[in-house]
This record gives structure tokens, C-alpha cells and sequence, in this order.
């Protein structure tokens, strides 16, 4: 069964459209939900969990309908939102409890899950302190803790690192990895850190002004970078690479005086710089495939989308 | 600790049936409410009217034993154990309840708006119907802590000081009155302050419009009344006109000359009041707030 299906989906706030046409698939695993601010993410994930009706559209997820299953698929879905939630007095153990009783657990059984989701992430020391009394780490915790409490089969977390300190971001994105990868768990990481993205995510979905603009494996997107070669040598290379680029090579300095980035013609073969080098009396020290990062990835995409008017 | 040493178990269970996790929302709402210490100290100015008719009662019940007409004499006191005296009491248990109503909102639901709680339970497996029953159940039971509870003791008290049980037996609509005044007030009011809390969240805009609802509109009917000479100005005291539906409640009891005109009207104006806040309440109550 499919993680998710949205089909043509559209939502409007008013005469605002926060979403426009969006159809997508995925499978279950770690998915990357990125956009700038405003470009509708926060809207998407909360069509996800049901919690708002698309003005049109259709959707399923984990085989629930989006509009008419709202119930049935939070208690399979743990959210984690955004903005800061508190309810002051509450315990931690007791806030993340309360999400338990809240998604259907009896309370005997909500609170020893409580203790055990706290404890694994960390926060085992602090379960009996006050909420509002946690620093911003900790608060992110435990509402992953509140969204973990019923064991869902897919989290969906919105802006998870925002406002960690580097170690914080660090742990954060370890946990996630750790969820995703050794407990089978599916996510959606909506954020506009990229480097989130890159970093727990295996696919990808890009949004942009409410828009769909790319979806896929990042590594299948990065692919589209094929043909690029970042090239390092000794000595003088000028007319090595005179030689490359009278072969219909692109070659792109960037200042480092032994290094370049080679974009070459179609059926080109590697050999041939080694060839060229040979002729020139260069040794060729490095000759690796340049690998996009998803940040690049992402201001080609939208960079594009922009061009084509969308 | 590094997090993969640290086994994370799944859960397996049954879900239960949403409208339950209406208690869980009441427990925690009262919760956040009782720990604060004002709530006490308002908790008690409300109970010192009721220890004051507790001691009467007894002492009245002593006395009348050994002197009957001193009996008549605290009679006075209204504490004669009739529907109107009970009915009294939880009317002058008002201003209490107004008091702890206006602080209480900006923490039941106001602070949802403010510091993302509606999200947070929005996103689990309720939706908005158990949401709004789950709080306008907490700022109830604040509301029948503070009338009803004392009244029934009150009632209690009454029947177990006489000689027998015939005050249960003959005085059944007695313990319904108390029972349908409260559960009125009850109703109107966790729907009002529910519905404004909603709105204005914050506690000192929230207390100023209760008390422009609970005491500037009343005294600004009293002042038409007089300025107009028409009576009817009189109902928009809403706590009055809870007073005269919930009079129903109790059967019989004396009947001032212009009362059946007003309770009609207030018979009128206490649903529209609550539809209007119920209106306003679903309204509010979304997982999304719109940012343009």
C-alpha cells in the first residue's frame, strides 16, 4: 500500500490559494517537503492529517480518505506542528501523555508509553519538570514525544529543527534518521532547510508558490547533474585546458588554481582527459563526478519553474 | 545517552472511542485552572456564602428544637429550606462564578489560541465537536463547583437536620430546581465564555467584556427602565434572566407582578444567546489560522 495519493488537490483560504492542482504519490519512507515560506507546506501537511478539507481534490493516506477518514487517520499519523505548543502546569510526561489519551490510548497506557517514548528520546531526567520550564531542545523533543506517544506509522514534521542550537539540530536529525531508518517509520519533513532534507531524507518532494514543482528520489534528481566532472591537477594547465575546451568541454574556474569544473558534450568518455593530460604532461590528480547538493537541485528547480512562468 | 542504545518499542492497541478523550480535555482544563492560587482564593470567597448558610441551617435546626419561635425569627434569614431559598443562593453565588469564569477563560481556551494547544489537539484523533465539548465541560464544571454542589449540600443538610426523611420525599422538585438551574447556567455560561475566550484571548480584554456583559449591561437596563419606563430593559441582565428561566425549574414559587412577561422574553433570549456563541465558538475553533 502506498504512503500517500493526493489528486489534484486544491485549497484556497478565502480568494488566497494556499495550494493549486497538487497530485502526488509516494511509498512509504522518509520524504522531504520543501518550499520557501508561504509556499504552502504547512497547508499540504495539514491536508495530510485531515485536519483541513481541501477545497478540491482528492487524497488518500496510508488508505484513509483525506476528507472523510480525519479520525481514523490520526490515529495512524502523529503530527508534529510547528509553532510552539504549551499548555502550561503540565508535566512533561503528563503533556505527552495527554497526546496519548488524546489519540484513543487508555490513560494507564498512555502514560507508561509516555515514560518509555521520553526516556528513548532523551529526555528521561526531565519528565517530571515543567513544561514551559524546558529550553527550546527539549520542548522540540517532546512534541516529537507527543507525536511519537501512539506509535503512528507515519510522522509528520513540520519544521522539526527550527530554532536548535547546532548540537540540537545535530541530535535531531540523528533521532530522525534512527526513527526512519532502523524502526521502519515514514516521514514527512517539511522545512526550508535543505540540508534536513539532504541529510534524513531519500526522496523529495518540491513546493513552490502552492505548486508542485519536482518530486522524486534526490539522488534520482541529482542525476540530471550527469556529465559534470570536477577536475584537479599539477602544474601549469593552461592549454590542457585549452584542449578540453576545444573538444566542446565547459570549463568553469572557481578560483582554486589547480582545480575546475568540467561540463562535457554527450558521449563523452573519462579517458580523454587522461589522454589530454598525457599530451599536456599534466598529472591528473582528481577526477570525481560533481555531485549536486539538494540546495542546488532546489534553485534549479524552482529557477526553472520561475522561467516557465509558474 | 546515545539514542541507538536505547530501544524504542512500538505499541500495540485498541483506540478508543473518540468522545472519551472528552475527559482527558475537562481533567487537564480544571487541572490548569485549580493550580493557580487566585482560583483558591475566589474558590473560597464563594464557599464562605455557603458556610455561612451551612451554619445557619444548623443552628437554626438546633434551635428550632429547643425554642420554635426563635426557629421563625432566623427564618428571616431565608435559609427555610424552600425552592426560592435555594434559588436565591445560587443566584447570589454570581458574583463569585462571574469572578472566576473571567479569569478562568483566558486559560481554558483563550491560551489554546495563544500558545498552539488548539493544534496540538486538533491534530490528534479528535476533531472539533469533541474539542468544544471537552472545554465547555471543564468551564461547566467550574460553574456547578461554585452553584450547584453547595446548593445540593445545602439540600443535604436541610433534610438530614429534620426529625425524618419526608423533606427528600416531599420536596422532590426542590432537588430537581437546584439540579436544572445549575445545569442552565451551567450550559449558558460555558458557552458564552467559551465562545468570547475564543475570540479575545487574552485575560484582561476577556475580563473587561464579562463585566460589561455581567455588570454594565445590567445596570444600563436598570437605567433604561427607569429613563424609558419600559420594564423589558430589565433583560439585559443576562444572570436575571437565568434566574427566571430557572425559576421554572423549581414548580411553584411566588411570582413577581411583571415576571411571566420577562421570563418570556428571557425564554427567547437565552437560546439566541447561546446559538450565537455556539456559532461563534465552531467558528473559531480551527487548526489553521489564515496568514496573508
Amino acid at each position: 500500500m502506498g504512503l500517500l495519493a493526493l489528486e489534484q488537490v486544491t485549497h484556497f483560504y478565502g480568494q488566497l490559494c494556499a495550494l493549486r492542482n497538487v497530485s502526488v504519490e509516494a511509498e512509504p519512507g522518509a520524504i522531504g517537503l520543501v518550499g520557501q515560506n508561504g509556499a504552502g507546506k504547512s497547508t499540504m501537511l495539514k491536508i495530510l492529517l485531515g485536519l483541513v478539507r481541501p477545497t478540491q481534490g482528492r487524497g488518500e493516506v496510508l488508505g484513509h480518505d483525506i476528507r472523510r477518514s480525519g479520525l481514523e487517520l490520526r490515529g495512524r499519523v502523529g503530527y508534529m506542528p510547528e509553532a510552539e505548543v504549551l499548555l502550561p502546569g503540565l508535566r512533561g510526561v503528563e503533556f505527552v501523555a495527554l497526546a496519548g489519551e488524546l489519540s484513543g490510548m487508555p490513560r494507564r497506557h498512555a502514560l507508561r508509553r509516555a515514560h518509555e517514548v521520553l526516556s528513548y528520546l532523551g529526555l528521561e531526567e526531565a519528565r517530571y519538570r515543567q513544561h514551559e520550564e524546558y529550553s527550546v531542545g527539549m520542548k522540540q523533543r517532546a512534541k516529537l514525544a507527543a507525536a511519537l506517544v501512539h506509535d503512528p506509522e507515519l510522522l509528520l514534521l513540520d519544521e522539526p529543527t527550527a530554532g536548535l542550537d547546532p548540537e540540537g539540530r545535530e541530535a535531531m536529525l540523528e533521532l530522525l534518521g534512527v526513527l526512519a531508518r532502523k524502526h521502519g517509520k515514514s516521514l514527512i519533513l517539511s522545512t526550508h532547510l535543505l540540508s534536513d532534507v539532504d541529510r534524513v531524507c531519500e526522496s523529495v518532494v518540491i513546493v513552490h508558490r502552492g505548486e508542485i514543482v519536482s518530486v522524486g528520489r534526490i539522488e534520482d534528481l541529482r542525476r540530471h547533474y550527469r556529465g559534470r566532472y570536477r577536475l584537479r591537477w599539477q602544474g601549469a594547465a593552461d592549454e590542457f585546458l585549452h584542449d578540453l575546451e576545444a573538444e566542446g568541454v565547459q570549463v568553469q574556474r572557481d578560483g582554486r588554481p589547480d582545480e575546475a569544473l568540467a561540463i562535457v558534450p554527450e558521449g563523452w568518455s573519462t579517458r580523454t582527459f587522461f589522454a589530454l593530460a598525457d599530451n599536456r604532461k599534466i598529472v591528473l590528480c582528481g577526477l570525481e563526478p560533481e555531485h549536486e547538493n539538494l540546495e542546488a537541485v532546489y534553485h534549479r528547480v524552482i529557477g526553472s519553474s520561475i522561467r516557465d512562468g509558474h | 545517552m546515545a539514542i541507538e542504545t536505547l530501544g524504542y518499542r512500538g505499541w500495540s492497541g485498541a483506540l478508543r472511542w473518540p468522545w472519551l478523550a472528552c475527559w482527558p480535555i475537562v481533567r487537564t482544563g480544571l487541572w490548569l485552572v485549580l493550580r493557580r492560587k487566585v482560583f483558591w482564593l475566589l474558590l473560597a470567597l464563594g464557599l464562605f456564602n455557603f458556610l455561612l448558610h451551612f451554619a445557619i441551617i444548623y443552628t437554626k435546626a438546633t434551635i428550632s428544637v429547643e425554642n420554635p419561635r426563635a426557629g421563625r425569627f432566623l427564618d428571616n434569614f431565608r435559609v427555610t429550606g424552600t425552592g426560592e431559598a435555594y434559588l436565591d443562593f445560587m443566584f447570589a453565588q454570581g458574583t463569585v462564578t462571574m469572578l472566576l469564569l473571567a479569569f478562568a477563560g483566558s486559560i481554558l481556551v483563550g491560551g489554546d489560541y495563544q500558545q498552539g494547544g488548539l493544534v496540538f489537539y486538533l491534530s490528534r484523533r479528535i476533531d472539533r465537536r469533541h474539542y468544544v465539548l471537552g472545554k465547555l465541560l471543564a468551564i461547566a464544571a467550574i460553574v456547578l463547583m461554585i452553584t450547584t454542589a453547595p446548593a445540593l449540600a445545602l439540600f443535604l443538610e436541610y433534610g438530614m437536620l429534620s426529625s425524618s426523611l419526608d423533606y427528600f420525599l416531599e420536596n422532590p422538585r426542590i432537588l430537581l430546581g437546584i439540579v436544572g438551574y445549575g445545569l442552565l447556567m451551567a450550559a449558558v455560561l460555558s458557552l458564552l465564555l467559551g465562545a468570547i475566550a475564543s475570540w479575545v484571548h487574552r485575560a484582561v480584554p476577556l475580563v473587561m467584556i464579562w463585566a460589561g456583559i455581567f455588570v454594565l449591561l445590567p445596570v444600563l437596563g436598570e437605567n433604561l427602565r427607569h429613563v424609558r419606563d419600559n420594564r423589558l430593559w430589565r433583560l439585559l441582565s443576562l444572570w436575571r434572566d437565568l434566574r427566571m428561566l430557572g425559576k421554572s425549574f423549581f414548580g411553584s414559587l411566588r411570582v413577581e407582578r411583571d415576571e411571566p412577561e420577562l421570563a418570556y422574553w428571557a425564554a427567547w433570549i437565552v437560546p439566541a444567546v447561546c446559538l450565537v456563541c455556539l456559532l461563534l465558538l465552531v467558528r473559531r475553533v480551527r487548526a489553521v489560522e489564515v496568514v496573508k
